[in-house]
């Protein structure tokens, strides 16, 4: 693999509640090449999202991080790694949105509905670059301008609401832009939106991305979406990834149950009208994980081990690797596991 | 003004393969101002909208949010009072009744033959209500027998959709959203309805949920003969379950068509941007250059555009779109294919792209 601008290595996030302890994130490595697309996918409650929040260091009480690192080349200050820091401390808030930048599902709730477009964007260019006031304003409009809003200097002063859901997402991402971010993280920016406003979005993230080359995480549960933007894919369920390849070894030669799994059960525009064919039962509740490896109650292709082993990450190509008994030597991780 | 083509048949539902037919419905929403509710304008969310559902078929109807489509349901299961139009829906018996002519009580015995399924499990079922009370709530409106029946049939029906009969002394919050949405199916198939309004009944769930489900509803189809109008935005999943689809674009139907002629052979410059935009599951087949951009935003309903209401986004757009409003017209008696554009026979078109 090339230049790795994060490296995660065996995170674990955990959420200490009254009912008991949630392993959201349970043992993830993850290596983001600069310059790249990569796209996490997974099933809601499949840890995505916090495994994104977590390199921001945003997880909030009851959830904490147990262990692991993640090994951050900055662009002033060296390679940090993230899990050291304070998560109040300036050293995180230097990288949070200069550095690393996020944008979030829901334009609507996550623009204030009582700041302006502009102050919303010069806020966080105040925040970390040496300017003024006007110069802040002239890199919102000049930002703006960058996301196709018509008229910018007019909608610099325009509250959220005046503003429809593919241009609120157009206004979040010159927002999470504007200070030229090496990584942006997008948790299913396109989900809310309609069909031709995402086709919209989607290439506008790319063409920006293309032109700074920016990191791009692309945070989804929409498999077309992957295949229309992604370079690599890495597959999550609940709390770990289970494979992690290619766009095209993904799509097109998945190894890992659950992968097929996926791709056999989504409705494709084809000639014939087949039947799907679904995933059997439901993804279980997080406070009863199943033994061994998580999706074997739900795996046809199940051995007698995958409710005793956790499957340990076998490499299969370079770049592809999966988490499943089927692709390892069962004895040598039993044994590594039970001493 | 041209008067519309109704796509099916003429008037009286002269087709007996008809189990409704809605003709020139409106639905407008006033908009008021001031202390006293002036109306200063309305709401075109449903303008002069056409067509027809045979009995035993699925029919598609897709759109951007805010093109009217949920509001089209809505009227059909009479949640509003439209503005103006016919909703003919044939009895069991074969007789005719307009829906939007009647009221109150008059409604009721319709309310058991059209039912409907929402789009979010977790705000459509009553939290305070057991799963048992949730699904039995139209039978006992409805006075349609004893407890003990009450429950052999919701005991039946949560079986048919794949839940334990037991599971109807629990609560809503005792389910995952996949079997949340099995128990708001089963609501709808509680009082043996023959059609089912189906709203977006997929898309708030998982993929892996969301095969599940669509299956389900496939087999009870068959087993019930049941007719589906199934609104979503998602072009893939009316491609699977849909038998011919309509098109609304503002309030209008701007395209109808048999399922997969809508895909290949798209007769609407709307479809086919639609069509353009749809994801493709093939990283082999990525094309960035097949996408058209629509330019500016949909058009506001209060205040549409003259004209055709596509015109200040079409690129195949000429004076006359800007003046004269494109009846819906049959292009293609033999499919059944309709569309509301000037210029149909004469553009080319693309269609999706096919796996």
């Amino acid at each position: 693999m090339g230049d790795i601008l994060l490296d995660v290595i065996d995170l674990k996030i955990h959420f200490f509640t009254d009912e008991g302890v949630v392993k959201a994130v349970d043992g993830v490595d993850l290596a983001i090449e600069r310059g790249k697309t990569l796209c996490l996918v997974g099933e809601s409650g499949c840890g995505k999202s916090v495994t994104c929040r977590a390199f921001l260091r945003l997880i909030a009480n009851p959830g904490r991080l147990v262990s692991g690192e993640m090994h951050f080349r900055s662009s002033t200050n060296g390679t940090i790694d993230l899990a050291q820091l304070d998560p109040k401390g300036s050293a995180i808030r230097d990288i949070r949105g200069k550095e690393i930048a996020m944008i979030f599902q829901e334009p609507m709730t996550s623009l204030s509905l009582m700041h302006t477009v502009g102050d919303q964007i010069m806020e966080s260019v105040l925040l970390h670059e040496n300017v003024l006031k006007p110069e802040a304003r002239d890199r919102a409009i000049e930002m703006l301008q960058r996301v196709g809003i018509p008229k910018p200097d007019r909608l610099v002063d325009e509250y959220p609401f005046r503003l429809s859901g593919g241009m609120r997402q157009r206004a979040m991402i010159a927002m999470a832009l504007s200070c030229n971010p090496t990584m942006l993280i997008a948790d299913e920016p396109t989900t809310a939106l309609d069909v031709t406003t995402q086709a919209q979005i989607l290439d506008l993230m790319l063409d920006l991305q293309r032109q700074d080359n920016m990191t791009l995480m692309f945070i989804t549960h929409d498999l077309g979406v992957v295949a229309e933007i992604a370079d690599d894919v890495a597959v999550m369920y609940l709390g770990r990834i289970v494979e992690r390849a290619s766009v095209d070894t993904i799509f097109n030669a998945p190894q890992h149950p659950y992968t097929q799994a996926l791709l056999r059960s989504i409705p494709k525009i084809a000639m014939q009208r087949d039947e799907l064919d679904p995933i059997k039962g439901m993804v279980p509740s997080p406070y009863r994980r199943p033994s061994g490896c998580t999706f074997h109650p739900r795996c046809s292709r199940r051995i007698e081990a995958c409710n005793r082993i956790v499957p340990s990450v076998t490499e299969l190509a370079p770049g592809h690797t999966v988490r499943c008994l089927l692709y390892e030597n069962i004895q040598e991780t039993e044994a590594l596991q039970h001493g | 003004m041209a008067r519309q083509v109704t796509p099916g048949n003429g008037k009286n539902m002269a087709d007996d393969q008809n189990l409704l037919e809605i003709n020139h419905l409106k639905m407008y929403f006033p908009i008021t101002q001031g202390l006293f509710g002036r109306v200063i304008g309305y709401t075109k969310a449903v303008d002069d909208v056409s067509f027809t559902i045979r009995a035993g078929e699925t029919l598609g109807l897709v759109g951007e949010s805010g093109c009217g489509k949920t509001t089209v349901g809505r009227c059909i299961v009479r949640g509003y009072q439209p503005t103006d139009g016919e909703m003919l829906f044939r009895k069991a018996d074969g007789a005719v009744v307009d829906l939007s002519m009647l009221q109150g009580e008059e409604l009721r015995p319709y309310r058991k033959e059209i039912r409907m399924i929402f789009q979010d499990p977790y705000s459509s079922l009553n939290p305070r209500m057991s799963v048992f009370e949730n699904v039995s709530e139209a039978l006992h409106v409805n006075k349609m027998g004893t407890r003990a029946e009450m429950e052999e049939r919701v005991g039946y029906l949560l079986r048919r959709v794949g839940l334990r009969p037991e599971y109807m002394k629990r609560y809503p919050h005792a389910f995952s959203g996949g079997e949340r949405q099995r128990v708001v199916v089963a609501r709808a198939m509680v009082t043996n309805p023959c059609l089912i309004v189906a709203d977006e009944a997929v898309s708030a769930l998982d993929v892996s949920i969301r095969a599940q489900i669509l299956n389900l509803m496939e087999e009870l189809q068959a087993d019930f003969n049941l007719t589906y109008l199934f609104i979503s935005h998602d072009l893939s999943v009316i491609r699977h379950i849909c038998d011919r689809v309509i098109v609304m674009y503002v309030g209008k139907v701007v395209e109808v068509a048999e399922g997969l002629d809508i895909y290949i052979n798209p007769q609407h410059p709307y479809t086919e941007a639609l069509m353009s935009a749809v994801p493709i599951f093939n990283p082999r087949q990525r094309d960035r250059d097949r996408r058209i951009h629509l330019e500016g935003e949909v058009a506001d309903p209060s205040n549409p555009p003259s004209g055709c209401y596509f015109h200040p986004r079409c690129r195949y757009a000429e004076d006359r779109c800007e003046h004269e409003t494109p009846p819906l017209r049959q292009i293609d008696a033999e499919r059944g294919h309709y569309v509301a554009c000037h210029f149909a026979e004469k553009l080319e078109l693309r269609g999706a792209v096919i796996e």
